[in-house]
């Protein structure tokens, strides 16, 4: 498409809110978002943007790259070999949240690796809600949803501002993004944890690999 | 709540989907309707983030209220910045 890294970027922050706003109308009907985790989370991660926004200027990128390359790896082995154990009783209440500490730690750097290489922070999150902190499997996915449109809206309106959302790139990916959304959200609730957790251990290698493909670019 | 996220998305899209349209037929109005979809979906997450304050602060939660709140703050913030920014 030709676009320059921070269009693209743009674009792909603007999917992020329109993804996140879709697919949580349905998942809070669904009584599967837990919006108390969510909202308590959510303030660490809008605090790690926040730092990181202050911060960025200090850190090599290729640092950062393949630091969060390494966590991804790291959190797709532990989401694959626990996936077995993934539990399917996802009610918001029926389950206890444990290890604050921790949950808001990894919140925190999610939120900073949102604002620092682009990225939802969704990779972080949801093994922050779902290995560590005792949230079921889904509702670890649908409260990530909600809370990842948030993070992305804080960046998207300085890339916005700063003229780097194509509006004619944005508009159709908006358009395929919501369908894919509404599909996405209609097939949670009927897929088995232990698959979803496998598939999304999968999709965290693949993330962890372009990282860290992009830091070895920088290197050379 | 659901219904604020529906209104906000589907507001946006529906109007992102105009702009698709009228980018496809060349029409000059196109960067218009792309604009304000766009305005609208950017617009959802703190409608959102309003609407879950106010739902806590309903079921006696002020401290969950307070930190939606709080969160609420930084995207002004951070909104407040970007607008500044653009216009230096």
């Amino acid at each position: 498409m030709g676009l320059r890294f921070s269009q693209a970027v743009a674009v792909s922050l603007t999917a992020i809110i329109v993804s996140s706003s879709a697919s949580s109308a349905t998942y809070v009907e669904q009584g599967l978002a837990d919006m108390r985790t969510g909202v308590v989370l959510e303030l660490a991660t809008a605090s790690g943007a926040l730092a990181a926004g202050l911060l960025a200027s200090l850190i090599p990128q290729v640092v950062l790259l393949a630091l969060f390359a390494a966590v991804a790896w790291y959190t797709a082995y532990a989401s694959w070999r626990r996936r077995g154990r993934a539990s399917e009783g996802e009610a918001t209440g029926a389950y206890a949240v444990r290890r604050w500490g921790t949950g808001l730690a990894l919140s925190f750097a999610a939120g900073a690796a949102s604002a620092l290489v682009g990225v939802g922070g969704g990779f972080l999150k949801v093994p922050a809600m779902a290995l560590v902190m005792g949230l079921p499997f889904k509702a670890a996915t649908a409260t990530s949803n909600f809370m990842i449109g948030v993070t992305a809206a804080a960046s998207a309106y300085v890339y916005a501002a700063r003229g780097d959302l194509d509006l004619s790139v944005a508009a159709p990916t908006v358009v395929g993004v919501k369908a894919g959304a509404r599909l996405g959200s209609a097939l949670l609730p009927r897929v088995r944890s232990a698959r979803l957790q496998g598939a999304f251990a999968a999709v965290l290698a693949v993330v962890g690999a372009r990282m860290a493909l992009d830091a070895w670019s920088l290197v050379r | 709540m659901a219904l604020v996220l529906l209104a906000g998305t589907g507001t946006g899209v529906g109007l992102c989907a105009l702009a698709t349209l009228l980018y496809a037929a060349h029409s000059t109005l196109a960067p218009h309707a792309a604009v304000a979809g766009v305005t609208a979906l950017f617009a959802t997450p703190p409608l959102r983030l309003a609407t879950v304050a106010v739902g806590f602060a309903r079921e006696g939660r002020p401290r969950l209220a307070l930190a939606a709140l709080a969160v609420l703050g930084v995207l002004a913030v951070a909104a407040i910045r970007a607008a500044m920014g653009s216009l230096l």
